[in-house]
């Protein structure tokens, strides 16, 4: 997907303008209305449900914004980032539970924004770690290379081994108040929600320059033909391996932020469906946009809790509540049949649909 | 020695299994270079239905037959449905429409059969063990052992002898030119899907009746993907020796690796092994190695 045009009559002067976030006064309008919105009016109106399903929106897309980056923009196929995200989470959580913290620390609630960045780059290296076989192999090979990954990282190191530190058996709980940024305990799902926010603004912003600075553009040229960017003098190699350092990164934040919504934490949080769903969701989104990851994240979670909803209003008819009670299983048979729809139908994603409506209005009466 | 030759044979009989359903995923990359992640939920649909059947009272033999039948209606209609407009299509686009089937597979199969262990009773096969020298093995095994062999003779002389399976081994060569001979390469891709279909559906009967079904069977099925990888994506003779080969490493890591490395080796063994080969070996064993040009 293209740049979206300047609307009719209107050209950029300088380099400035050209390279600026917000191209036009419209645009500068329109985000700080969504600013408005996402800061003050959500949490003004949104009662705890809401709130929380905000949240898990916001969770998804912090968890797919490293499939996109490995998929959408180097082109390396990866199903199995949930082990990344499981090892931010573990990281984190083992960090908050075992870690001897000085006292001050504590104190002035450093103890978790550290955890988080500690977890980061230690589940980036271990997305190197995987993403070492992508100097040989590539496509359908690569796949099975990440799925490898997913299942000896979560299925064997962590339920076998790391689950077993400290001897609480399956779950690792955390204890209320241990999860504290400066001065917050963040308890409640407004507390969550204002973390999400700000977390997923600054990587979504990071990202964003990120794939307009040259090491972007190196990923955007391997993706489209590997060949030919190792012709141009593209390490290829490298920039894959720092995509997947950046990957796991990002994944290894949005693992260590989850553990402030859940109570406890074990291996079933982070299963090979949550790596599918994640590649779903990008797929649904658009391949390739950022604004696709996002859209993507809202319409699955959306639409999961409208059927949800839906269900519900049949939960006193015996059918009914043996659907309620099965629920999950129509998760996900609905989340399959959706992926296969948009595949078929829509591969281009939502952020293509969203992308042509923009162009519409800017060149509009001239969209020819 | 004992439990050398012990794991050896149940390796190898499990393996067999696991070559049947492998025959069914090269079949469908064969034919239609469609690289299929839902063949452990067809594993699971076929193992169901003829449990099911079974169930009823339904002869064992029938059961599995019904099984076939249903698995190849289904087979043409997921072809039609679904993967017969993506013909073409980048490969991330068929691997993730394989990947909503497999969730709306499994899906499925939990509304309606439920997600707890369910076996076959009476039991299929006698229960005594088999003695065979000094070793004993248990009549289950052999006998699924006997029967997915069976199988796979079928397939591969269908493959190789009749004028429906010459069609599709022209289409896997090269699709071109077989459409101007007059092949209907819509007919093979649905042929491929059915075989596979029915091929799934036997292994995860044959699996069923080892341990009892659930869904975990259905995770068995996946580990077609590192039989298919040992044996080269598109080779029928790689498939079945791959299947055999991670039917036996699985068994001897989970006898002699379990006490370094207590717990689920077993099942992580060949997907480990998976990624250490692809490191030296990325096109298999008999797999056709592809130059790419810019």
């Amino acid at each position: 997907m293209s740049t979206t045009w300047l609307p009719c009559g209107k050209y950029h002067e300088t380099y400035t303008q050209d390279h600026a976030w917000w191209q036009t006064t419209f645009i500068r309008g329109k985000m700080i209305a969504l600013f408005a919105v996402l800061f003050v009016g959500i949490p003004l109106l949104a009662d705890d449900y809401g709130l929380s399903i905000c949240n898990n929106v916001g969770y998804t897309v912090l968890g797919a914004l490293g499939v996109q980056l490995l998929i959408g923009y180097c082109g390396q196929i990866t199903l199995g980032h949930a082990a990344f995200l499981a090892v931010g989470a573990y990281t984190s959580t083992l960090m908050i539970l075992e870690f001897p913290w000085p006292q001050a620390l504590l104190d002035w609630g450093l103890a978790y924004p550290i955890s988080i960045l500690v977890a980061a780059v230690v589940a980036g290296i271990w997305s190197v770690f995987f993403g070492l076989p992508s100097a040989k192999v590539k496509g359908f090979y690569l796949i099975l290379t990440t799925m490898a990954a997913q299942f000896i990282t979560v299925d064997f190191i962590i339920t076998q081994y790391v689950s077993q530190i400290g001897g609480r058996g399956q779950a690792f709980s955390l204890p209320v108040g241990t999860i504290k940024v400066g001065p917050w305990v963040i308890d409640s799902d407004l507390k969550v929600y204002f973390m999400m926010l700000v977390l997923s603004i600054f990587l979504i912003a990071v990202m964003v320059n990120l794939l307009r600075s040259r090491v972007g553009r190196a990923w955007v040229a391997i993706r489209d033909n590997d060949i030919s960017a190792s012709v141009m003098g593209i390490n290829v190699f490298g920039y894959k391996l720092l995509a997947f350092f950046v990957a796991g990164f990002i994944g290894g934040i949005a693992g260590a932020f989850w553990i402030s919504n859940l109570a406890a934490i074990s291996p079933e949080h982070f299963p090979w469906s949550w790596s599918l769903w994640l590649v779903g969701v990008i797929l649904i989104g658009g391949v390739g946009s950022i604004h696709g990851t996002v859209f993507g994240s809202i319409f699955m979670v959306v639409v999961i809790e409208a059927l949800q909803l839906v269900i519900m209003q049949f939960v006193d008819t015996s059918w009914g509540s043996r659907l309620f009670m099965d629920f999950l299983f129509i998760k996900e048979a609905a989340f399959g049949l959706v992926i296969c729809a948009f595949m078929i139908f829509e591969p281009n994603g939502i952020a293509y649909r969203w992308w042509q409506a923009k162009n519409y209005f800017n060149l509009w009466p001239f969209s020819y | 020695m004992e439990l050398f030759f012990m794991t050896l044979t149940t390796g190898i009989m499990v393996g067999g299994i696991y070559a049947l359903v492998a025959l069914g995923w090269v079949l469908i990359y064969k034919c239609s270079g469609v690289l299929n992640l839902a063949m452990g939920e067809m594993t699971l649909i076929g193992a169901y239905v003829s449990l099911s059947f079974y169930s009823m009272g339904v002869p064992f033999l029938l059961a599995l037959l019904i099984s076939l039948i249903i698995g190849f209606i289904l087979g043409i209609l997921t072809e039609r449905i679904f993967l017969d407009r993506l013909i073409g299509e980048p490969v991330l686009t068929v691997i993730m429409v394989t990947v909503g089937l497999s969730f709306f597979f499994k899906g499925c199969v939990e509304l309606i059969w439920g997600t707890d262990t369910r076996v076959f009773s009476p039991p299929v096969f006698p229960l005594e063990p088999f003695r065979l020298g000094p070793l004993y093995i248990g009549q289950v095994y052999l006998w699924s052992f006997i029967a997915a062999m069976i199988l796979l003779l079928v397939f591969v002389s269908f493959f190789k002898y009749t004028r429906w399976g010459l069609a599709m081994q022209a289409t896997a060569d090269d699709e071109m030119a077989a459409l101007s001979l007059g092949v209907s390469a819509r007919f093979v891709y649905a042929a491929a899907w059915a075989i596979a279909f029915m091929a799934a559906g036997v292994g995860g009967t044959l699996l069923g009746n080892i341990n009892g079904l659930n869904i975990s069977v259905g995770y068995l099925g996946l580990l077609v993907l590192p039989a298919v990888v040992l044996g080269g994506l598109n080779s029928v003779p790689g498939a079945i020796v791959g299947g055999i080969a991670i039917g036996i490493l699985q068994n001897f890591s989970g006898a002699y690796l379990d006490q370094y490395f207590p717990g689920g080796v077993k099942e992580v063994a060949p997907f480990a092994f998976m990624a250490v080969f692809l490191l030296f070996k990325p096109y298999g064993l008999w797999g056709w190695e592809r130059i790419e040009r810019v």
